[in-house]
């Protein structure tokens, strides 16, 4: 799978520095092998690559060229797999034992203001625990039931829309329905973690021909090992899934973030093309 | 004994009954008895009259003023009260303190790498994962910033306090960025000064070499390709309340002082704006807290650092001390389990107890907590400067029910502590000379091979009688700490009578005492001059043109 991300800002005047960092790259992760990954910046800045706390492959990068367009392109190539479903996965009290045992399961159990659910969702995610044996199969009926009392409406929400405002109206885009998501998990107390990425849109990708794809969220939860699930499309996390990085919630992901000195006006600008390459 | 110390008993025994009393060791005897310690002390100032003291007192006061020796106290300029009777410390106590506080800065070294590393103190069970993955001060964007010499805490305030038993007890650890060393340096100077013949007969270890020390523990976290590192002191300005001591440490290590508009970033570095052009910056001694240090890692709105700071720290081209994200270390729930800590990660016994705390998470704590709320000191675990502390016997009924809400909210928000009686000192207050509850604040500077120890610190007193809260931003005072040199090894290499001779003129006694000159002078005249207020203006001292961009839509 090929990967071409471009963003970019076109700026009301010219902007005389900028510093930011961007999360578009790929990393190797279990059905994930990344062949290749780089970032162009256009005008051209000083990059520095490293990985962050959550794993993610950060491009922290800085244009000192005055600039009224900065454009960054992130180009990838991906061998995916489908990931398997977890054999066999914990019981409650694993489950519930587990956040106490590492940082990295107790962080993705806080809600954060983003995820926050309302009285509503924890309602949903009680009744699905109190359905269902274990906290595999009580997290898959959660994020079903989610998925399909929202709708995906592109346009309904905002970049830093929360979990709350989203279920009020019962859409939103994938960033909106993973963060519902992931407030019902973690209000049962079933550790889930944010993830970003891509999504090749067709069923069945035809090889070499490129389509027009979205930046993608879902999410991942621990049943004794992390699985993934796509809540906006009610789909297995499969070989048309690629993975960015993953976080507590969209705000440690963001694909670019950063400050510049300019004018206050500025247009931005995206686009992702994922091509299937055998 | 004059007049001053009349009315000390009533004033003790009305208020503080139970307090531990630092100069007089049963302080209802009639007369007073000092103890040996305070002996010629007591003796100086009995042979002054209540008048001529305040005269000295007000002198103390007056020169702050001049020298711009000032606070913020209810958002009016204050010269910082200085206390003339001083706080003195023997040397064989001094010894335990010291090992105690060094003790503590090894300990929160060791936490902090591991932390912002493997965690194994988690994995082997003697820290809870869920204690540092929700403090506030867990700044995951610090992950993978190590500086050259793995040092985090350049610098360290370890307030301790003397019990109703008389022993030394931490009650906070300080490793962000303390403040409070300024005052040290210019209490002596001014004591000094003012108080020449208290020093008499007695040999206190000079506080002067703080600048040295501190200077000498930055150069040695510098990246390791310089071979003579460019140090700045970064403030947020004028209008912060520890600006005084920003200038002071600037001034005496002699090095820039500068905000963050005097800085920018480039090629994975930092520079400073001067007059002949861009100059690298190596290390940086900030006094800017986390959240306002990089624009682009923490508040976008800040101006008071510079966006791509932490990259270039990343990458090693730059040193920021304190670290990024020590904050967890000196979180109050965190506090709580650093005996466990000195046991886990040191091998070694704490040399300096804790004070009692409960964890409101444990079980059964909250109610007990919410139970006695009325005789508890309770405060918010990422608090410094006793922000946010109630004083349980102090409250109002009104503010304990607000309380009460609160924690049974937020109690991972939240530590209480048993109300500890602080060990009393006499002080100079309107009535004469009375008992107040002081703590101590000593400071550790690490270097990387040597932990040293300022001998001395910040006393604090707090004014009011009875009050048990002694923060400046509180309306609290200082005073001159002295520690005593052991009796054996006169101070200086001069004869010993010699000395004794030498302490009676003023000029060398405060020379001495504080050693006030600049490290070198020359360096900051050759130097250039930051002038980064003119030449900033276009790129980030208005806020508002630093806007924020991120990607707006998502599927």
């Amino acid at each position: 799978m090929k990967v071409v991300h471009t963003t970019g800002f076109r700026y009301a005047g010219e902007v005389t520095a900028s510093y930011n960092e961007a999360r578009m790259l790929p990393v190797g992760t279990t059905g994930q092998l990344v062949l290749s990954a780089q970032l162009e910046l256009l005008p051209g800045g000083t990059q520095f690559s490293y990985l962050d706390y959550w794993g993610t492959r950060v491009t922290a990068f800085e244009v000192l060229i005055p600039h009224s367009e900065l454009t960054i392109t992130a180009t990838s190539v991906v061998e995916v797999s489908p990931r398997m479903p977890p054999a066999s996965p914990a019981d409650w009290r694993t489950v519930s034992k587990a956040g106490s045992l590492a940082v990295g399961y107790v962080e993705q159990l806080r809600q954060t203001s983003r995820t926050l659910p309302p009285e509503e969702v924890t309602r949903l995610a009680r009744d699905a625990a109190r359905e269902t044996h274990a906290p595999d199969p009580a997290a898959m009926l959660i994020c079903r039931r989610i998925g399909e009392a929202m709708q995906y409406v592109p346009g309904s929400t905002g970049v830093h829309s929360t979990a709350a405002e989203a279920w009020e109206k019962r859409s939103g885009v994938c960033q909106d329905i993973a963060h519902v998501a992931l407030g019902a998990l973690r209000s049962v107390d079933i550790p889930a973690r944010y993830v970003s990425g891509y999504l090749h849109p067709d069923p069945e990708p035809r090889i070499g021909e490129t389509a027009t794809g979205e930046s993608h969220a879902w999410v991942e939860w621990f049943c004794g090992t992390w699985r993934g699930y796509d809540p906006t499309n009610l789909l297995e996390i499969g070989d048309r899934h690629v993975l960015v990085g993953r976080g507590r919630d969209y705000d440690d992901v963001a694909p670019i973030r950063g400050v510049y000195a300019g004018p206050g006006a500025s247009e931005q600008f995206v686009s992702v093309e994922i091509t299937r390459m055998s | 004994m004059g007049d001053l110390f009349d009315g000390y008993t009533a004033g003790r025994l009305q208020r503080s009954p139970r307090a531990w009393d630092e100069m007089f060791p049963d302080p209802s005897a009639e007369p007073l008895v000092p103890r040996e310690l305070y002996a010629d002390v007591y003796a100086a100032l009995a042979r002054m009259t209540q008048d001529e003291l305040r005269g000295r007192a007000e002198s103390l006061a007056r020169s702050y003023l001049a020298q711009g020796v000032t606070f913020d106290f209810a958002g009016e300029e204050r010269p910082f009260p200085l206390d003339a009777v001083p706080r003195v410390v023997d040397a064989a106590e001094w010894g335990v303190i010291e090992a105690g506080v060094k003790q503590r800065v090894r300990v929160l070294e060791a936490l902090l790498a591991d932390v912002y590393g493997r965690q194994t103190c988690v994995r082997d069970g003697v820290l809870p994962a869920s204690v540092i993955g929700s403090s506030t001060h867990f700044h995951r964007q610090a992950y993978g910033v190590r500086s050259p010499n793995g040092v985090r805490i350049q610098v360290a305030g370890i307030d301790l306090i003397r019990d109703e038993a008389g022993v030394m007890r931490v009650l906070e650890d300080n490793v962000r960025t303390p403040s409070g060393v300024s005052y040290v340096i210019s209490n002596r100077r001014v004591m000094a000064q003012t108080l020449p013949e208290l020093f008499t007969s007695m040999r206190v270890r000079p506080v002067g070499d703080y600048p040295y020390r501190l200077l000498g523990a930055l150069r040695a976290a510098a990246p390791t390709d310089v071979a003579d590192p460019t140090i700045v002191v970064l403030t947020p300005g004028v209008y912060n309340s520890a600006y005084y001591e920003h200038t002071l440490l600037a001034r005496l290590m002699g090095v820039e002082l500068v905000e963050g508009r005097d800085l920018f970033c480039a090629d994975g570095h930092v520079w400073m704006r001067t007059t002949s052009g861009p100059a690298r910056v190596d290390v940086i001694y900030r006094r800017v807290d986390d959240d306002y240090l990089d624009p682009l890692q923490f508040r976008a709105d800040s101006v008071l650092g510079a966006p791509g700071m932490l990259t270039a720290a990343r990458r090693g081209n730059v040193t920021i001390a304190n670290a990024v994200g020590n904050g967890v270390a000196d979180d109050k729930l965190v506090y709580t389990y650093l005996p466990d800590l000195i046991r886990y990660y040191l091998s070694e016994e704490p040399l300096l107890p804790n004070v009692d705390t409960w964890r409101l998470e444990d079980p059964g704590a909250l109610e007990e907590v919410l139970d006695r709320l009325d005789e508890l000191v309770v405060k918010p675990v990422d608090g410094s400067g006793g922000k946010g502390l109630v004083v349980g016997p102090d409250a109002s009924p009104h503010e304990l029910a607000e309380l009460r809400v609160r924690l049974a909210q937020e109690p991972r928000g939240w530590i209480a502590q048993p109300v500890v009686q602080l060990s009393t000192i006499p002080t100079l207050v309107e009535d004469g000379i009375r008992p107040r509850h002081s703590d101590l604040r000593p400071f550790a500077v690490n270097d990387g091979s040597d932990i040293w120890v300022l001998p001395g610190g910040l006393t604090r007193v707090a004014l009011p009688e009875g009050q048990l809260v002694v923060n400046s931003s509180r309306g609290g005072g200082s005073k001159d700490t002295w520690v005593l040199e052991p009796r054996e090894q006169p101070r200086g290499t001069g004869s010993p009578a010699s000395a004794v001779d030498e302490a009676h003129r003023v000029p060398d006694l405060v020379a001495a005492q504080s050693a006030p000159a600049a490290l070198s002078d020359q360096d900051a005249a050759e130097g250039a001059t930051v002038i980064g207020a003119v030449l900033g203006v276009s790129q980030y001292d208005q806020e508002r043109q630093q806007q924020q961009q991120r990607q707006r839509r998502r599927t």
